[in-house]
């Protein structure tokens, strides 16, 4: 089989010029889908509402852009009828966390071969900037955070990389739009892992974020090498450690710090699977 | 001796009650005897009534009786829950081990039998009550001996009872010295076995034979033997079995397992089919095949989940936003609910559509003692339209084919791919943003089921063509309606019609409606949901009337004999 130098397809973006879904994008279809040699057809993707919901439909494989929060289920079923499938589900911070988060802890635990990639642009950017679940929480007394008409978030943003972590997830790697050779390499790792693979992408909203939240994200952010020393935020007292992904424990305390204070990039957790895993659509 | 009796037994959860019916039915199922053994459970699942009605009969399949013949009571105080259910007549015959309250006048023939003791003294337990009341039972209605203990021995269900024999055998003994020839049944005039069944066990055996292998559910009452059913068949098939962590996952996972090829199916009742509702709008508009059985239950809300009513009509018809066509199949008896399952996934298939598929729980949970021709029947099965190798250089997955059925790929079929998507989009699936297209896929989508209104093979007529007056019924609800007006003897004065495919609307039932003076239309909802569905799309006769109300209880021959034989008048 002739290499495929790109998987778009010809359908046109509707993002607005400069969006970070544009990185996710150029790095599932120029380098994923190339470098893992895996065939178009035997591909399928599915989203469900939001702006990086609409990445599949500019993807040359098997997809549906469905309703919002139930990708993740569409993708389990699409895998369980046919497992030879790599079965990609991708969306945004509400699809994944707010109204699709109380599927999550299902996929997680029953550990279906499927690759969750969950696009965080920190707002609800395609009904215009409301708040999100992981849009960031501001002490009483700083402004308002997204824009001066919007009302600033009240509750707590939850952390996507605990979250999963305390569900059990048994891959977890996060990666940044602007860095599309990392994000790809942790998204075919992610795909590479026989198991449920979760992958948060830090993307900025070029129209809803204000410009200093990403800013900071790239200032504090730091790369995971396995073998080498984490490096901790300012404000941490502990003793760096050496970055071992296969170690739950040094997972849950890189998750403990704010991702504002210092995002982790790279692979968090790579779980080893318990045996009847290995199979997952046996075990249904 | 007589061709028919009805049993009622009722108890308290723990009682033995749906064992021992069950046990009595096999036991006259396997010598030839029809049955129809309806359960009525109360709010608890320990504890609390439960109650069955067991109808047999030597010659045809019927209902049970509105009142019983004999009655089993193991708590009066359960009784009374049930009384509607098991009304009593001057001539039952009732045995009973409790202290009766005293409110309660009760017929002559009552027999104070300590069960609960004499299980005790043979079985060192009380536990075995319900089966010195089957030796009982089988006395009294005189089933011959040697039979029945060659089908206790043969049968791996009847386990329970090879281990009881002592106590079958005391309760055999125990009117010896009463005569009741008028309580003893006529041998089984087909002595072959009928096989037992309930609705719900005969939905999920169809959806094995229809070639379903990928099946996902959320526990629900009434519907929940279904998903048993399926876990059990679709394990030793090597298909796919998920219990989801709610209904929109079921449902999700089934939209999933399609795009793949897969016959896919869910089954719940109305508040998991409430959750269901915007993922049907996308299998609608994206034509995704999948089957959804609701075994509906009373509603709105919690309702009273463990009884029967035919009030999710309207939800299956119109449910959700937008203009979402789906098909809308209400099976009446339990063959239907096999036959129409397998007919649900070729039209899912065919048609490239969601089904769903309205049990209730009258059908779902009823044992039907019956001829198993139908299961033995070589049902064709239809598949969906797939594309041909010339698709592949430029395959557009909604293609405007003269059929408006455009081939569709399954995902990982070779040189296919294709994107689809929940947004209004044109024939090669792209989201677009017009009216015109959106008009003319909305046009696609409805216009594709037209054929169906052809079917008249899912409409069901009972009674003579030339008569004037006519009645409407569906569901369980039209057993009781057909089994009345023959008990009435007007089968010559009211032709019956009973729509299995409701939406979209068969031809068949205009030419029905339109060819009577008169119309009576009998289903169990409060407001009279397909009276007015009717209504709204055809010229009804002026004189239309509508006997419908709340369900939580089921019908009885003397609640529809005013209603039909003022309609014959």
């Amino acid at each position: 089989m002739t290499q495929v130098k790109d998987h778009r397809a010809k359908l046109k973006p509707v993002w607005c010029p400069g969006c970070g879904n544009f990185g996710v994008l150029s790095a599932i279809t120029k380098r994923v889908l190339c470098n893992l040699g895996i065939p178009n057809f035997r591909t399928f993707m599915v989203s469900g509402i939001g702006c990086s919901s609409r990445i599949p439909a500019y993807v040359d494989t098997y997809g549906l852009n469905s309703i919002h929060g139930r990708a993740v289920v569409i993708a389990q079923g699409a895998k369980l009828a046919k497992p030879e499938l790599t079965v990609i589900a991708i969306g945004g911070d509400g699809d994944f966390f707010s109204i699709g988060a109380g599927h999550l802890p299902h996929a997680v635990r029953r550990n279906i071969d499927i690759t969750c990639i969950m696009v965080n642009n920190f707002v609800y950017a395609l009904t215009k900037g409301q708040v999100s679940p992981t849009t960031p929480y501001l002490q009483r007394g700083e402004g308002p955070f997204l824009s001066l008409e919007m009302y600033p978030p009240v509750d707590p943003m939850l952390d996507m990389i605990s979250y999963s972590l305390s569900t059990g997830s048994s891959f977890i790697a996060q990666g940044i739009a602007t860095d599309v050779a990392h994000l790809d390499w942790l998204i075919e790792e992610g795909i590479k892992h026989k198991g449920f693979s979760y992958i948060s992408v830090l993307t900025h909203c070029v129209t809803f974020n204000p410009p200093e939240l990403f800013s900071t994200i790239r200032e504090n952010a730091t790369y995971l090498k396995e073998g080498e020393p984490v490096e901790l935020p300012e404000s941490s007292s502990e003793k760096p450690w050496i970055h071992d992904p296969s170690n739950i424990d040094l997972a849950l305390r890189l998750a403990q710090f704010p991702l504002l204070e210092k995002p982790f990039l790279g692979i968090l957790f790579r779980g080893n699977l318990r045996g009847s895993d290995v199979e997952p659509s046996s075990g249904h | 001796m007589r061709k028919n009796l009805t049993i009622g037994i009722v108890g308290a959860g723990g009682d033995g009650v749906v064992v021992l019916g069950s046990f009595l039915q096999r036991i006259a199922a396997a010598l030839g005897y029809f049955s129809q053994m309806p359960r009525y459970y109360g709010a608890q699942i320990r504890g609390g009534g439960s109650a069955v009605k067991l109808g047999l009969d030597a010659e045809r399949l019927s209902l049970p009786k509105d009142s019983t013949d004999i009655l089993v009571c193991f708590s009066w105080e359960r009784y009374l829950e049930f009384k509607q259910e098991m009304a009593l007549t001057e001539d039952t015959l009732i045995a009973y081990e409790n202290d009766l309250p005293e409110e309660m006048k009760l017929p002559k023939r009552c027999f104070w039998i300590d069960f609960s003791r004499r299980s005790q003294e043979l079985t060192g337990s009380t536990r075995s009550k319900n089966i010195v009341v089957l030796g009982l039972l089988k006395a009294i209605l005189a089933l011959p001996n040697i039979q029945v203990r060659e089908i206790i021995e043969k049968d791996e269900e009847l386990k329970l009872l090879q281990e009881n024999l002592l106590a079958l055998e005391a309760g055999e003994h125990l009117f010896r010295e009463h005569s009741l020839p008028e309580l003893t049944l006529s041998p089984a005039r087909d002595p072959s076995a009928k096989v037992v069944l309930h609705g719900n066990a005969a939905m999920a055996r169809a959806a094995s034979d229809a070639e379903c292998r990928s099946f996902f559910g959320y526990p629900i009452t009434p519907a929940a033997e279904i998903m048993e059913e399926m876990q059990r068949g679709l394990s030793r098939k090597k298909g796919v079995f998920l219990q989801a962590e709610d209904e929109i996952a079921s449902v999700g996972l089934a939209v999933g397992a399609s795009l793949t090829g897969a016959k896919s199916m869910t089954s719940t009742s109305g508040p998991g089919f409430d959750l269901m509702t915007e993922m049907i709008g996308l299998a609608s508009t994206d034509e995704i095949p999948i089957v959804i059985i609701d075994v509906q239950r009373c509603g709105p809300s919690t309702g009273i989940p463990s009884k029967s009513e035919q009030s999710d009509l309207n939800h299956a018809i119109y449910g959700g936003h937008g203009d979402a066509p789906r098909i809308v199949i209400a099976p009446y008896d339990v063959e239907g609910c096999y036959r129409l399952v397998i007919e649900s996934f070729n039209i899912a298939e065919y048609f490239q559509t969601p089904v769903v598929l309205l049990s209730d729980q009258w059908l779902g949970q009823t044992f039907v003692a019956i001829n198993d021709e139908f299961l033995r029947k070589d049902y064709p099965i239809i598949g969906r339209k797939k594309p041909s190798k010339e698709h592949s250089e430029d395959y557009h997955r909604y293609q405007l084919a003269e059929d408006l059925i455009s081939p569709m790929a399954g995902a990982g079929d070779e040189l296919l791919a294709y994107q689809t998507t929940g947004l209004t989009h044109d024939d090669k699936g792209a989201p677009a943003f017009d009216h015109k297209t959106h008009q003319k896929m909305h046009e696609k989508r409805w216009k594709k089921l037209a054929p169906l209104c052809q079917r008249d093979d899912l409409v069901k007529f009972f009674g003579k063509e030339e008569t004037s007056r006519g009645i409407v019924t569906w569901g369980s609800s039209a057993q009781i309606v057909i089994e009345t007006v023959r008990k009435l003897g007007l089968q010559n004065e009211i032709k019956v019609c009973v729509p299995e495919l409701i939406h979209p609307l068969p031809e068949k039932i205009e030419r029905f409606t339109s060819s009577v003076e008169r119309l009576l239309v009998i289903e169990m909802n409060y407001s009279g949901q397909l009276y007015r569905y009717l209504h709204s799309l055809l010229d009804l006769p002026r004189r239309t009337e509508v006997c419908s109300r709340a369900g939580g209880q089921p019908f009885s021959n003397e609640e529809l004999t005013e209603p039909i034989t003022e309609l014959a008048r």
